[in-house]
Formats: structure tokens, C-alpha cells, sequence
């Protein structure tokens, strides 16, 4: 009886996991390989005819290829932003971690605000207006950088807290210069948790829809996420091609989390480093 | 090689006065041991030393040249800490190498001064590994190698041993020896272990509470400590000193007894009292008893005499080995 229970007890986390995971995204699947009239009926039959790639097909050919710009745009923002989030609140987490001054309540304060406040949309549009960011990748990048750099700068300075400070010491004493202890001394040593934070980050910014929606409209500037609300303007009848999108767009940061899925959690966990 | 010259040196954390005006004077060449109880400022005054604390006030000189707001790596000191604080990420080789790379050294140069110093360590097998994979004393000995190629004039150790056990300690000690007999290098070493100061220093500083206690040989200060903390701080088992009347009625204000000046015998002597407790270390047994009206005792004694728990005990000090102090 005792083996039994958890056998029990996990096969029913696990059904109830695949009812909550799996079986949308099985759904969105199925409708994606549909006809348009079998697929407007939104059920658990199986198709007829089996038309994965002709929806392929329709889906990337679309207005123009709009689904190839969307990667692309979507890609540069992402790996621009992520860039500068990790150099930008890793150093701020340093400095945070390691230095003890008057400001550091301020911009302890500052961080926690970012973490907490919800952005208001008008006003930074406004704002971006002004110094002729608007509808512009680069005003996205900055905007992803800022709405993410607390919790990014709170991950690292926590992590770095648990480097020893005799490290730094250390370093200074051969010979390092500040930025040079911080690049080949504590950088490397962040490499857990800035695998966690590129990989969370990534993710949320490839898929992010509200933000390019408010702040990046136009349709040279579309992003994979904002693809989707096109076709349903576009084709509102035709949810084959609308899921098929929606698992196209899916499919990078779902590979991504597989791969990663180790790390992030090592990540976040991490800490302690032995020397 | 370079002396140390410490002219009222002080440290205050906020209003804190953690090192109260320290003068010290430390040789070329000399092996220097700070000791204290813990939170006297061993530390704090080596850090100053070294660079990583600012002075509040006083001069601070390496070689002769005013070092006291000079860069740590300006200073000519390298530094083994109390954690090793290696390099996790690097292999032993860039450990040692490291400040040289940070200086711009050629490869070759480097590649021949790490492997240099890993032979005279016998790192040599290890370093190609992390230091994740080395044992406790391999690592101290990477962190002493990552000293050696800086090539200091003044070597400073952090504690170098408290993190090894009994065996290793007593044998990374000799290699500390041997390193300042070979180098000649000025050095100087923190511990609170009074064995590593006896048996290392050629001039110990004790120091309390932020002050210089004494500064002497190791000889002198076990056979000339100035005061009863000093007496009772260098040697172990630690000397028996006695306070209150017990001491006026002898004439001072502390009166001290080391523990192998103490006679024992089961017939006869200047105190009696009953064995509470006997140890046999070997060759020698710790015998503790309690002296009416004195307090507690410890004498050393060859352990073949035989004393047991609970029996009468005559103890007599030998003569011209007994401490008056005036405080
Ligand atoms: N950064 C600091 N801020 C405030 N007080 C400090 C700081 N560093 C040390 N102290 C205080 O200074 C005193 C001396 O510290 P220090 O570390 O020099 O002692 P130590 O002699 O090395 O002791 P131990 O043998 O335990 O290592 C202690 O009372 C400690 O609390
Ligand atoms: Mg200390």
C-alpha cells in the first residue's frame, strides 16, 4: 500500500499537468494541420487531409513574407536588449553588492520601485515622442532594457553576494583594475545565473506582445507575437493558419526552454562559490 | 628585500577605534608574527599593511617610500588569505600567472616564472586543474605560489593555516620556514595560534585590543613577558596567574607560575591541594589541581609519575621562574 500511493499521487500530478499543458497546445497543433471549414468547427476530430505544410506555406507567405521580417525584428530586439540587460544589471549588481555608500539606499529604492510600479503607457509614449524614439527598434530596446533591469540587477546582486569578497581583494592585489576584477574576475564566476537571466529574458522578450503593440506600431516594425494579431484582423475566419502561426511563433522559445530547462533552475538556485 | 616602518598607525570604523596608534618597526628580512585574541586587530592592521583598509591616520612605509595611500599592487606586498580566495574559474597555472597577465607580460615570460614557482611548491602535476579539484593544503600552496611570481618585498599571511588540520599545518608550517630561509623576504603573519608564532616568528608582536602588548623574540617573550597577558598568552598549557589576595600576599598585583616550573610530589611542598584531573599526553601529563585560598593549577610532569584523581598533591615553584607583576 505504501508503494502505491505515490505511483497515485504522481500519475495524477502528471494527468493533471497534461490536461493543463499539453492538451492546448496538442489542440492548437491539431487545427493547424486542418482545413479552413474543419478547423472553424475548433474540436478534437482529426482531419481529413493532413495539410501541415500547404498552412505552412500560406502562414510565412502571407502579406508579403511579414512572418520572416517579424523573426527578424523580433530577433534583433531580443538579442539587443538581452545584451545590454546583462552587461548593464550585472555591473549595477556589483556595485550594489560591493560598495557601501549613501546611495545605496536610494537606488536599493530605485530598483524596488521598477520591480513594483506598473509602467504607464501614455506618458512613455509621450515621452519617446519627444526625444524621437517612437516607433523605432531602438526605443524598443531601451524600453524592454528598462522594464527588466530590476529584476535582473536584484538576480545578480543577491548571486554576487555570494562571491567572496577576498576575490576582489585578491585580484587588487595583483594587480587588476576595478573593470578589469569586475569583466575577469566576477563576470565569469555570474555565468550560472546569466545563463538563467539570458534564457528567462529571451524568452519573455521574444514573446512579448503588449509592449510592440503599444510602443512600435507600424508594419515595417511587426513582431513575431503582433503577427498573430494581424491575421486574425486579416483572416478572422481562418483558424487554421491563425494556429499555425501561433506554433510557428511558439516553437524558438519552447526549443530554447527545453534546452536550457537545467540551467535556469541550477541558476537559481546556484550560489556559494567554492574556492 | 624591504623593512616596514608603522609610525602611529590608527583605524576607526565610524566612531569604532579599532587599532589605537600602533609604532612598529619591522627589519629586511624579517619573519614578523602578529598574535592577539580574536578582535584585537591582527587583520585590520595587516589589511592597512596591505592596502585594502585605508589608514584614518598615521605614515605607513615599505622600503623607506611612503606607501600609506598607495595602491594594494603599488605597494610591492603580495598577500596569502585565511580562504586562499583562488581564482574558481581558472586553472592553477592562470591562478599563479594571473598578475602577470594583468601586468602585460609576454607568455613565455610567464609560462616560465608559473612553472618556476609550481616546482618549488610541487604544484607542478596540478596545473592544468581547477581549484574545485585540489585538497586544502595544495590549495594554500597555489595561493603562496600566486605570491611567490609577484615577486614582493614584503610577503603578508592571513592566517595561512587555520583552515588545515593538525598533521598539515605543522607541515606547511616548515614549508613557510623553509619559503622565508630561501627567499629572505620580509614577512608577516597573523594567527591566533601561539604555537605558529613561537615556532615561526623571528619577532613576535602581541597585540590587544588594538594596542602593541610586547614586542620580543619568541624567547623573550615566554621568558620576559611585560605583562600577564602577554605571560599568559605565549606558552601552553598556558602559564597560572593569580589575582586578588593570593597575589598581595606575595607582594604584587599578578602573580605567575608556568605549568613545567611547577614541581609536583606526594610528601611535600609550598601548596597542596587535590588532582581534579589528570592528562597524559605522551611523554608528559597536565596534572590540574585545586590549591586552597590560590584558585586552579596545571603543572607539567613526566607522565610516568604517578598521580590519580582525587589524591593530594604537593606542588613547589622552582625557584627564580616565578612572575610578579605590577598590574
Ligand atoms: N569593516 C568593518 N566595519 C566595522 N568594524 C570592523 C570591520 N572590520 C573589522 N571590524 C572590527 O574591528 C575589530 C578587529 O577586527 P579584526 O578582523 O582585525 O580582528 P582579528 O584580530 O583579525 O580577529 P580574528 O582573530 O578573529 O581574525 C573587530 O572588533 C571587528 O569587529
Ligand atoms: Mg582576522
Amino acid at each position: 500500500m505504501r508503494r502505491v500511493r505515490p505511483i497515485i499521487v504522481g500519475c495524477l500530478s502528471l494527468a493533471v499537468a497534461a490536461v493543463v499543458f499539453v492538451i492546448p497546445f496538442l489542440f492548437i497543433a491539431l487545427q493547424a494541420v486542418k482545413s479552413r471549414s474543419e478547423a472553424s468547427r475548433l474540436n478534437f476530430q482529426l482531419p481529413q487531409d493532413w495539410l501541415l505544410w500547404d498552412n505552412l506555406v500560406a502562414v510565412v507567405e502571407a502579406r508579403n513574407y511579414q512572418l520572416l521580417l517579424a523573426y527578424f525584428n523580433s530577433t534583433i530586439i531580443t538579442l539587443f536588449s538581452v545584451t545590454i540587460l546583462v552587461v548593464l544589471s550585472a555591473m549595477v549588481g556589483y556595485v550594489m553588492q560591493r560598495r557601501r555608500s549613501r546611495w545605496n539606499s536610494i537606488a536599493q529604492g530605485a530598483v524596488l520601485i521598477g520591480l513594483m510600479m506598473p509602467p504607464a503607457v501614455v506618458p512613455t509614449i509621450g515621452l519617446l515622442q519627444s526625444i524621437g524614439l517612437f516607433k523605432t527598434m531602438t526605443g524598443m530596446v531601451l524600453i524592454q532594457v528598462a522594464y527588466n533591469l530590476s529584476f535582473s540587477t536584484l538576480l545578480y546582486r543577491s548571486f554576487i553576494g555570494t562571491i567572496p569578497r577576498d576575490l576582489d581583494e585578491a585580484a587588487l592585489i595583483d594587480g587588476a583594475k576595478p573593470w578589469q576584477i569586475f569583466f575577469r574576475v566576477v563576470m565569469p564566476l555570474l555565468k550560472p545565473v546569466t545563463v538563467t537571466n539570458i534564457v528567462v529574458q529571451s524568452i519573455a522578450i521574444f514573446n512579448d506582445f503588449t509592449n510592440p503593440l503599444y510602443y512600435l506600431p507600424g508594419r515595417e516594425n511587426v513582431t513575431v507575437q503582433l503577427t498573430l494579431f494581424n491575421f486574425q484582423s486579416m483572416y478572422s475566419s481562418q483558424y487554421n493558419l491563425l494556429f499555425m502561426n501561433i506554433l510557428l511563433v511558439t516553437i524558438p522559445p519552447l526549443i530554447v526552454f527545453i534546452f536550457f530547462n537545467r540551467q535556469i533552475v541550477a541558476g537559481m538556485t546556484a550560489g556559494g562559490v567554492k574556492g | 628585500m624591504s623593512g616596514v616602518q608603522l609610525k602611529n598607525i590608527r583605524k576607526s570604523f565610524g566612531a569604532l577605534e579599532v587599532i589605537k596608534g600602533i609604532d612598529l618597526d619591522i627589519r629586511p628580512g624579517e619573519f614578523v608574527v602578529f598574535v592577539g585574541p580574536s578582535g584585537c586587530g591582527k587583520s585590520t592592521l595587516l589589511r592597512m599593511i596591505a592596502g585594502l583598509e585605508d589608514v584614518t591616520s598615521g605614515l605607513l612605509t615599505i622600503g623607506g617610500k611612503d606607501v600609506t595611500w598607495a595602491d594594494p599592487s603599488k605597494r610591492g606586498i603580495a598577500m596569502v588569505f585565511q580562504s586562499y580566495a583562488l581564482y574558481p574559474h581558472m586553472t592553477v597555472a592562470e591562478n599563479i600567472g594571473f598578475g602577470l597577465s594583468l601586468a602585460g607580460r609576454p607568455k613565455a615570460e610567464i609560462e616560465s616564472k608559473v612553472r618556476e614557482a609550481a616546482e618549488s611548491l610541487q604544484l607542478t602535476p596540478l596545473l592544468d586543474r581547477k581549484p574545485k579539484a585540489l585538497s586544502g593544503g595544495q590549495r594554500q600552496r597555489v595561493a603562496i605560489g600566486r605570491a611567490i611570481v609577484r615577486n614582493p618585498a614584503v610577503f603578508l599571511f592571513d592566517e595561512p593555516l587555520s583552515n588545515l588540520d593538525a598533521s598539515l599545518r605543522a607541515q606547511m608550517r616548515l614549508e613557510i620556514t623553509d619559503l622565508h630561509k630561501k627567499l629572505g623576504t620580509t614577512m608577516i603573519y597573523v594567527t591566533h595560534d601561539q604555537v605558529e608564532a613561537m615556532t615561526m616568528a623571528d619577532k613576535i608582536v602581541v597585540l590587544k585590543g588594538g594596542e602593541v602588548e610586547q614586542v620580543g623574540t619568541p624567547m623573550d617573550l615566554y621568558t620576559k613577558p611585560a605583562t600577564p597577558f602577554v605571560a599568559g598568552f605565549i606558552g601552553s598549557p598556558r602559564m597560572n596567574l593569580y589575582t586578588g589576595a593570593a597575589a598581595e600576599g606575595l607582594g604584587c598585583k599578578t602573580y605567575g607560575i608556568r605549568p613545567e616550573d611547577v614541581t609536583l610530589s606526594s610528601q611535600s611542598g609550598r601548596w597542596s591541594g587535590r588532582i581534579r584531573h589528570v592528562e597524559r599526553l605522551g611523554a608528559d601529563a597536565l596534572v590540574y589541581f585545586k590549591v586552597e585560598g590560590f584558585g586552579d593549577m596545571v603543572a607539567r610532569t613526566h607522565s610516568s609519575a604517578d598521580f590519580q584523581p582525587e589524591a593530594t598533591v604537593w606542588a613547589t615553584p622552582t625557584l627564580g621562574a616565578e612572575y610578579f607583576f605590577d598590574r
